[in-house]
């Protein structure tokens, strides 16, 4: 039972209403969407289906949720299962075109495969109606290194980042280097003679990386000069076996060789973020979300001691992973208007404030990044972590070596490089055998994808 | 006892005497018999044995009840926490969990209930196409589970079916069947026909033949044939984790969804690893007796 207020309004037809004025104040800039216009709630009805994978940004979404369906009458159901089952399920379901979801994610590994297939829809139209999209929600403000692998081949955006990710190096143990009279590593010379210094120290391993080195691997690779194809997007030929890629196959294997813990090549990326925050490793290279980590008081023994850098540069300069997720709209969809709004309220400066203000770590929108609650949280032990990614990201989108990662022949040759790496630091092959062998089976691979070589 | 017997235990027993004699000055010798290893060695590497096979599963319960932080430490003394059930309880693990039980039971239960008199008719009567029927019923087993995956992904789509106990429970009985049409006809061969003619003599139809004297002499295969439909199941990933989204999330699923973007819940990981166990431990135990008699049903030729 409920009792009627003062005025005559239940109690909780006050709470809906009063949700979605606060709603429509915090998100003055979604037309069409706020009750105060005409008082009618435009997506009243209508059931959105969103899905995503499970982290921390769509975790926020899931708890503010309510905010959203107050202020445009749709009820959401969004369901984010684990990575893995995420990407399997929305690979199969968007290869058939389905309409079950509304809003996706797009994920960084198969947004080429997923925007050139035709699966998702281009957002540009919807961007600029200024009967859907709101003046200042600003396209612009997201960092264009993370709308890059969102874009498709003609050129229109087919997702809205929501994280924008770098690849850098991280020491656990950097008190060792200063006891060493090291400074952080800035080359890959430099990281060798560190890990020479300080390997097995306290008994602290040198280095160790997630075992996915399709991703750890390649900044070693760019920075000796070689590359995955010859020129990605558009000639999609390996060049695996160039002699710079087989020197840095070479080099980066004997890190894990040499200065590896036991089993250094099985370790997963939860391993790694473990391991250095134990102090039982001192170097790796690691995504952000990961290295931040390390920061945490309640887990972290080497909060006191951590120092993070940008991923090594080589002979032929600096190259590091940046990796981006973002909310897309099936082509299948039947509420792709409604799904649109969704989009943009997940996605609004007043959302996204709000979760770098709730502890987010890797926001894809400038105003966020610079904003100095974001600025302040991110400085882990004197190593400000915002500032690194942004200039990888920044860097990444100047060069443009991260093209090779959002190809959709990618995960083949991705398989190559983990397999190759394996063999030389367990030391089955030499670094030339293994590369050769990894470029005949990418060739073999790409035919049989289909891909014109 | 005769005096013969009685001279020959005075003669033993003198002898005894004298040999006592001789070996009391040896009473700080180590009395003699095989050695230790001999006496305890096959106990000891049964227990070794049954440690090592053990001992994933030992490793995954002592993580259940480690607290987060102590996961990747080096002691294997903690204090025992259930902060791992706790957090389970808080997410939607029983829900799941609750899903594995009821798709398993149901897709259990029909197979055997559609799988039985289907073995029963392959074994007992003579129609044309018999085996191949048999045979055809095994592809379902033979063929890779992602070969059904797109028909049942695209059905479900159009039936509605996705993301449903119903659903899921339907998909599992098509390999269900397999295994019940196959093991049922084992012990269905193994019971004398003649003994079910007997019924019909003495005034049953064909169904009360079946019902009253074949089924409950199967009866050990008829367990063995559904803790393996139970188990097969329970164990399921694949289907589960294309067919489902959020209502009808199976328990490995469920399990898996632990492996988050940022990190791994380790603790969820392991309680809840732990409570999936139980289930079949359980019901194999019930069924225990029956078991290994329905597996061993047929092994040995009259």
């Amino acid at each position: 039972m409920t009792h009627p207020t003062p005025f005559g309004l239940h109690r909780r037809s006050l709470l809906k209403t009063s949700a979605a004025l606060g709603a429509a104040s915090l998100l003055p800039g979604l037309p069409g969407l706020a009750a105060a216009q005409g008082g009618a709630k435009k997506f009243a009805g209508v059931t959105l289906n969103v899905s995503t994978f499970s982290a921390t940004y769509p975790k926020l979404l899931q708890q503010w949720l309510p905010e959203f369906e107050a202020l445009t009458g749709a009820k959401v159901n969004f369901d984010a299962p684990s990575f893995p089952v995420y990407n399997q399920r929305v690979d199969l379901e968007l290869s058939t075109r389905g309409s079950a979801y509304d809003v996706v994610n797009v994920t960084f590994i198969y947004s080429s495969r997923w925007i050139n297939s035709g699966w998702l829809t281009p957002l540009d139209d919807y961007i600029r109606n200024p009967n859907l999209t709101s003046a200042d929600w600003d396209l612009n403000d997201f960092l264009p290194g993370a709308r890059a692998p969102e874009t498709g081949k003609d050129g229109k955006l087919y997702g809205i980042p929501w994280t924008a990710e770098a690849l850098l190096t991280a020491s656990s143990r950097f008190d060792l280097l200063e006891k060493a009279g090291l400074a952080f590593p800035d080359t890959t010379d430099d990281l060798v003679k560190v890990l020479r210094a300080v390997h097995k120290k306290e008994r602290v391993a040198g280095f160790v990386a997630d075992n996915h080195y399709g991703w750890t691997f390649v900044p070693y690779l760019h920075a000796f000069g070689g590359d995955v194809f010859r020129k990605a997007p558009d000639d999609l030929f390996p060049t695996l076996d160039t002699p710079e890629a087989i020197a840095a196959g070479e080099y980066y294997a004997n890190l894990l060789r040499e200065f590896g813990p036991d089993g250094a090549i099985t370790y997963q990326p939860d391993q790694v973020t473990q391991a250095l925050k134990l102090g039982r490793v001192n170097f790796t290279d690691a995504g952000q979300l990961h290295l931040a980590q390390l920061g945490d008081p309640a887990t972290s023994k080497t909060l006191k001691t951590v120092r993070f850098g940008q991923v090594p540069k080589g002979p032929a300069g600096r190259f590091p992973g940046t990796a981006v997720h973002g909310l897309g709209i099936p082509a299948g969809s039947k509420n792709k208007e409604a799904a649109w709004a969704f989009i943009q309220w997940a996605l609004s400066k007043q959302t996204t404030r709000k979760a770098v203000a709730a502890g987010y770590g890797s926001p894809a929108r400038r105003s966020d990044i610079d904003s100095a609650e974001f600025r302040q949280k991110q400085v882990i032990n004197g190593s400000d972590l915002a500032k690194l990614s942004l200039d990888a990201i920044e860097l990444a989108s100047k060069t443009g070596h991260m093209k090779y990662r959002t190809v959709s022949v990618y995960p083949q040759i991705d398989q190559q490089l983990n397999k190759a790496i394996e063999l030389i630091a367990s030391g089955q092959l030499s670094a030339k055998q293994a590369f050769q062998q990894a470029q005949a089976n990418s060739i073999a691979e790409l035919k049989r994808a289909g891909q014109k070589l | 006892m005769n005096s013969a017997s009685r001279t020959l235990g005075a003669a033993d027993l003198a002898g005894a005497h004298e040999e006592g004699a001789g070996l009391a000055g040896l009473d700080s010798a180590p009395r003699q018999g095989p050695p230790w290893w001999r006496v305890h060695g096959r106990s000891l590497t049964v227990v070794l044995l049954v440690l090592l096979v053990l001992s994933p599963f030992l490793w995954l319960v002592q993580l259940a009840f480690k607290p987060a932080a102590d996961i990747f430490g080096d002691s294997l003394l903690f204090v025992p926490t259930l902060e791992g059930f706790a957090s389970l309880l808080q997410g939607n693990f029983l829900k799941s969990f609750g899903n594995s039980l009821l798709v398993s039971t149901l897709s259990t239960g029909f197979s055997l209930l559609i799988g039985v008199p289907a073995a029963y008719a392959l074994t007992r009567w003579e129609f044309k196409g018999r085996d191949r029927i048999a045979l055809w019923i095994l592809v379902t087993r033979m063929a890779p589970p992602i070969a059904f995956t797109i028909p049942f992904f695209l059905a479900y789509q159009y039936l509605g079916l996705q993301d449903t106990v119903i659903g899921l429970a339907i998909v599992y009985l098509t390999f269900n069947l397999a295994i019940v049409i196959w093991l049922m006809q084992t012990f269905f061969e193994a019971v004398p026909a003649s003994l079910e003619e007997a019924a019909w003599i003495d005034g049953c139809g064909v169904w009360q033949a079946f019902w009253r004297v074949a089924l409950p002499l199967t009866a050990p295969g008829l367990a063995a044939t559904a803790v393996m439909c139970f188990i097969f199941s329970w164990n399921d990933f694949f289907y589960a984790l294309i067919l489902t989204r959020t209502n009808a999330i199976t328990a490995p699923v469920a399990i898996v969804n632990f492996l988050q973007y940022e990190g791994w819940e380790w603790t969820k990981i392991a309680a809840s690893g732990t409570l999936v166990m139980f289930p079949v431990i359980v019901f194999t135990v019930l069924v225990r007796k029956y078991l290994v008699r329905g597996l061993m049903a047929g092994g040995v030729k009259d």
